[in-house]
């Protein structure tokens, strides 16, 4: 089991299907890239370790799949999550107007203790595709109207700056951690005794 | 065959321990405490249902998700002969799929199973259902949902969706035991996403221990324990020293005195009661913590989930002395009581030594306990004797053929108190034989009887062994169980 040191995060990523969420995961985690698209069916999980700032980081990556259909999967799904990551594509619009549903509904699913705080990183993905339809600016403006998320453009087939998207995520999501209270010492155990008693459960008891 | 209180041994009218049937209300939990009105469990569905529901589900899940986990890392341990090899994996992760306790394994390294077995779990759990487990071939996934965990079993060693259930609740106990059941759960209140492993450093070789301990320890197939011979003159002037020795100190809960797995007494405050389950957790805390040996005394927070999951009692845990390894827990609600229990374990010491009573102990500690064979029972290879009214019960010494194969004894054993057990349709009388053994299992008001027998054996004859097998354990019935439930 676990020495004090080792952290594991659960990384929950979202957005419509084909903007390129297992391809990004496929990247990150297996330096792979596949131009051919396979829907994701349900979920994937995913597994990686990262160092962030000395420390052994697991990112246990959650990668879900866009279609609505398989949205039943959701409600438990995505709670006690670190961090959510968001993925839209820069060259179609509707990717991104999804955007603010794909992170209502995961609040209200995972109903983290504190949404205004919960990290998010947006991922806009496949900027080597043209034409492109939604500019950085405009993301960049989404992002700062939900409590300064932070933004990366990136290309799942180039691995342009998958890497970098995922340490920030890591890190975002190790901050909020270690912000923990001290769980362990908020309240007392001590048992009262009382004159009730505790035998239950007893029919056969008594030899009679 | 009647069954008559009279010749029912090792029966008596009080008993220190809550009696119970295995697998009867294991979910539930008792407590002494006010508080404790909540309901943190998931409404346990009766075994009956239980039942119709694990032989159903092979046509009752139709996943319409599929889930893959894509890792080279979690590839290894799939391509990993010795990992997938094991007969049984136990899976501890959060309800948000945090990896928390692996048998085998570093759980971080296949963080993704973890999340599939999440997915399994919560996908049955949106329509209001709960899984409880998956038949493959000869490989069962069996799953036990309490909030705020997780727990999995797979298994391919044949022992039931019960059995592999009560497991699962005695590893929820060890953590729960260590924590207390009412912080695991605030702690998720607070935070889904916590890491448990911040919290169970250690304890790992404790469920490690447990899992190892209820597979091969006939005790947790009962739930039972099995007491150390004695004398019960003997057995009655031990209970006396520790009672006269905590006479003066406030909220001692219970003493208890056990060697070898096996207890040698158990006192306890008037009203109060130890369940067979909580006991196992205190056998095996002593047995998996060789650091009690090594130290004159410990003192340790203790939660014993079916006495109260709420809180802590505080337990002064040490061996009696160099030439005694027996070990005392003196059990209390006081966390400062340590220094006032260090001497009363002095004054148990000396009053025992003053009786005698370490030599008798040692005596019964290193001789052996006979085979069938040895007092008259050729007949007979193996047998269980559990008497329901005191929870305990007795098993000669294991011998030939079974005595370098203890897993086969087990499974016969496990199998027969399955069928003894089985909610939807329990026997009261099996007999069965088979190439190899053949096993008579009788289930009374009083006892339950396993007797494993030469497989040539006539059914007529069988019976009327068993009949002169419960005349002989009656006769040391006063030696072989703790017949009398001293209190402070």
């Amino acid at each position: 089991m676990a020495t004090r040191k080792k952290v594991l995060l659960k990384v929950i990523i979202l957005g419509d299907s084909g903007v390129g969420k297992t391809s990004l995961m496929n990247q990150y985690v297996n330096k792979k890239f596949s131009n051919q698209y396979k829907a994701t069916i349900g979920a994937d999980f995913l597994t990686k370790e990262v160092i962030v700032d000395d420390r052994i980081v697991t990112l246990q990556i959650w990668d879900t799949a866009g279609q609505e259909r398989f949205q039943s999967l959701g409600v438990a799904f995505y709670r006690g999550a670190d961090c959510c990551v968001l993925v839209f594509d820069v060259t179609a619009p509707n990717t991104f107007k999804s955007l603010d549903s794909w992170r209502d509904e995961f609040l209200i699913q995972a109903s983290p203790r504190e949404p205004a705080d919960f990290p998010f990183v947006l991922l806009g993905n496949k900027v080597d595709l043209e034409p492109r339809a939604i500019s950085t600016k405009r993301a960049q403006q989404w992002c700062q109207s939900k409590n300064n998320i932070p933004y990366f453009e990136t290309s799942a087939k180039e691995a342009l700056n998958v890497e970098q998207a995922f340490q920030s995520i890591a890190r975002n999501a190790l901050t909020q951690q270690s912000q923990s209270v001290d769980l362990y010492n908020e309240f007392p155990d001590q048992i009262k005794l009382t004159n009730t008693t505790n035998r239950n459960s007893n029919g056969d008891s008594c030899a009679c | 065959m009647a069954t008559n209180i009279e010749i029912e041994p090792g029966a008596a009218l009080e008993s220190a321990l809550v009696t119970t049937d295995s697998y009867e209300n294991f979910e539930q939990m008792s407590s002494s405490l006010e508080e404790i009105k909540n309901s943190n469990f998931i409404p346990s569905t009766t075994t009956d249902e239980f039942l119709d529901n694990c032989n159903n589900l092979d046509n009752d899940i139709h996943l319409n998700c599929s889930i893959t986990s894509t890792n080279s890392k979690d590839e290894e341990y799939l391509q990993d002969e010795e990992w997938l090899s094991k007969p049984k994996h136990v899976f501890v992760l959060s309800s948000a799929g945090k990896p928390i306790y692996s048998r085998f394994g570093n759980e971080d390294r296949f963080a993704s199973y973890f999340g599939i077995m999440q997915a399994l779990v919560s996908f049955v759990q949106a329509d209001d259902d709960s899984i409880r487990s998956i038949h493959a071939g000869d490989t069962k996934f069996v799953f036990l949902f309490k909030e705020p965990l997780i727990l999995v079993a797979v298994s391919k060693t044949g022992e039931c969706t019960l059995q592999l259930t009560a497991q699962l609740n005695y590893v929820f106990n060890q953590i729960a035991s260590t924590l207390t059941l009412s912080r695991l759960v605030k702690i998720y209140e607070q935070r889904r996403n916590y890491d448990l492993r911040r919290l169970l450093t250690g304890v790992d070789r404790f469920i490690d221990h447990l899992l190892d301990f209820s597979e091969n320890e006939p005790a947790f197939t009962l739930g039972a324990v099995q007491c150390l011979p004695l004398s019960s003159s003997i057995r009655d002037t031990i209970s006396a020293a520790i009672i006269q020795s905590c006479s003066k100190i406030k909220n001692v809960v219970f003493g208890i005195l056990l060697a070898k797995n096996q207890l040698i007494t158990l006192v306890r405050m008037k009203k109060y009661y130890i369940h067979p389950h909580d006991l196992h957790l205190i056998f095996n805390l002593v047995q998996a913590s060789e650091s009690f040996k090594t130290v004159e005394s410990c003192w340790a927070p203790i939660c014993l989930p079916r006495f109260d999951s709420s809180g802590f009692l505080y337990g002064h845990v040490s061996y009696l002395a160099e030439d005694c390894q027996a070990c005392l827990i003196l059990l209390t609600v006081e966390g400062d009581a340590f220094s006032s229990l260090s001497e009363a374990k002095q004054r148990v010491v000396e009053r025992l030594r003053r009786g005698s009573c370490l030599e008798a102990i040692n005596e019964s500690l290193s001789s052996r306990e006979e085979t069938c064979m040895e007092v008259g029972f050729p007949e007979v290879r193996h047998y269980l004797y559990k008497s329901k009214s005191t929870a305990q019960f007795y098993q000669p010494h294991i011998s030939a053929p079974y005595s370098s194969n203890h897993k086969r004894l087990m499974n016969i054993y496990k199998r027969a108190h399955y069928k003894l057990h089985c909610p939807t349709r329990p026997l009261k009388l099996l007999f069965e034989r088979t190439p190899q053994d053949a096993i008579l299992a009788w289930d009374t008001r009083g006892f339950e009887l396993y007797a494993v027998l030469e497989p040539l054996i006539e059914t007529s004859s069988a019976i009327s062994t068993v009949g002169r097998l419960l005349n002989w354990i009656k006769k040391r019935e006063d030696k072989l169980f703790h017949l009398n439930a001293p209190t402070f």
